[in-house]
């Protein structure tokens, strides 16, 4: 078990963060939450193992939890802390383990099992496949743009108005750019049979295989189990 | 078609996807996918940088934080006004929630839930016009059921459930007069000031603007695809 997220597939990684949110689903009791959120504690760390995650990944979730306690606190009826610790709870129950998860995603491997174990559509999950490997080629084009109006001339001001409308106008060349970028792929990836399997051509072929491993089932096994914590508590307890 | 002699007005004259609404080309796939990361990449930089002081600004009246929702909903628009095919807003709108989610954000992969659900309002306001009808009308609506379908099926469920029913509908309010500046109005003027700059003559927005601009007339247009 020690580790066992890096050796599990995207799919089963994904659905596990959606099992634990069906879970939050029937959260209705602080005490219910607080033992699902202490069990959480002390497995996610184990199932991420010495992989380990940026501790920064997960500010945005203890963000998540303070507003959503907060803004019940305000609006809920009637007004206590039990419910809004309730709602942050909830909320907690699946963010939090979700954030880990989510890190050992990775969007090409996530690209093939989801056209050929979920069999979606495969034009439509290659070309977000091959996107997201502009991914990082997007920022260089920000900054060339970014130069290239500041050596003729075109920089922002110091105000934040005219800040904001060069942060607009970047905007818009970027997107630009990332359109004409779009063109290009397709002449490349139609030259490669992108499309030749449309109205029945030659069958697709993949990069890598797409196998659903053990290790996947156990995983959605402990997970569902964590899941229903809380639900068995409150029928039970 | 005949509606552009009917109104001679500029900008009347209603470019549809070549081959009818189903005849997905590679060109429209890889350039909704492609629109969906920069797009989800501005989401990063918002969520990051301006999504945090805003909330806390608004932190004393949460459901003004909904009026920020529209941004999240403006892909799905943007995707449906460009490429005008059943499921352009779906493939935008995911891809966008998919690099949001990859690079850090905090709902982590809920927001892919989020996105479908955004989306699916798009794509219904569409569907409902039969792939027809591309106009403000479209954006708005699609941008308002978006934020419906987000709301109602989602927020109300965890952020928002032990809300009073009272606080629950100007929680929808807020976030529906977002969805309809911000995603409708916003993805629309985005997607026209694409067109303006001529990148996206492949596609129907880009047709239109030069139809505007006198450099196409409907009558160069082949028949096959006027409707």
């Amino acid at each position: 078990m020690w580790g066992l997220l890096s050796r599990c597939g995207p799919l089963s990684v994904l659905a596990a963060t959606f099992l634990l949110t069906i879970g939050g689903l029937f959260v209705g009791e602080l005490q219910a939450v607080l033992v699902g959120l202490a069990i959480e504690a002390v497995l996610i760390p184990i199932l991420v193992g010495r992989a380990g995650i940026p501790p920064l990944r997960l500010l945005p979730g203890i963000v998540a939890m303070v507003s959503v306690t907060w803004s019940n606190w305000l609006l809920a009826e009637p007004r206590s802390w039990e419910i809004a610790l309730l709602a942050g709870g909830r909320v907690a129950f699946f963010v939090l383990p979700a954030l880990v998860l989510v890190c050992f995603l990775d969007p090409f491997t996530l690209g093939d099992h989801l056209g050929q174990r979920l069999r979606l559509p495969a034009r439509p999950v290659l070309a977000a496949v091959a996107a997201l490997q502009r991914l990082e080629s997007l920022s260089a084009d920000w900054e060339t743009l970014d130069r290239a109006r500041r050596v003729r001339g075109l920089g922002p001001g110091r105000g934040p108005l005219a800040r904001g409308r060069h942060l607009a106008s970047m905007t818009l060349a970027l997107l630009v750019e990332a359109v004409r970028q779009a063109g290009r792929m397709t002449v490349a990836m139609e030259a490669r049979g992108y499309s030749a399997h449309v109205g029945g051509g030659r069958p697709r072929t993949w990069l890598e295989t797409a196998p659903w491993t053990r290790e996947d089932s156990v995983l959605i096994g402990l997970i569902t189990a964590v899941a229903a914590v809380p639900a068995l508590i409150q029928l039970f307890g | 078609m005949s509606q552009q002699f009917a109104h001679p007005t500029a900008g009347r004259h209603t470019a549809l996807a070549k081959h009818g609404p189903f005849a997905w080309r590679a060109l429209d796939l890889i350039t909704l996918a492609v629109l969906g990361v920069a797009l989800g990449v501005a989401f990063w930089g918002f969520d990051t940088f301006l999504y945090y002081p805003l909330k806390a600004l608004l932190a004393g009246f949460p459901p003004a934080q909904q009026l920020m929702l529209g941004i999240w909903i403006l892909p799905a628009v943007a995707g449906m006004l460009l490429v005008r095919r059943p499921g352009a807003a779906l493939l935008c709108e995911m891809v966008a929630a998919s690099v949001e989610m990859l690079l850090g954000t905090e709902w982590a992969s809920l927001v892919l839930l989020a996105g479908l659900l955004q989306a699916m309002g798009v794509e219904v306001v569409a569907a409902l016009w039969r792939w027809r009808r591309f106009d403000l009308m479209l954006a708005v609506l699609g941008g308002v059921l978006g934020a419906v379908f987000q709301i109602v099926l989602y927020q109300w469920w965890f952020a928002a459930r032990e809300f009073s029913w009272a606080w629950k509908l100007i929680y929808l309010a807020a976030g529906m007069i977002s969805g309809a500046v911000i995603a409708g109005l916003g993805g629309r003027a985005l997607i026209r000031a694409l067109a303006a700059t001529g990148a996206v003559n492949a596609f129907p927005p880009g047709e239109e603007h030069l139809i505007a601009t006198g450099e196409l007339t409907t009558d160069m247009v082949p028949v096959g695809e006027k409707e």
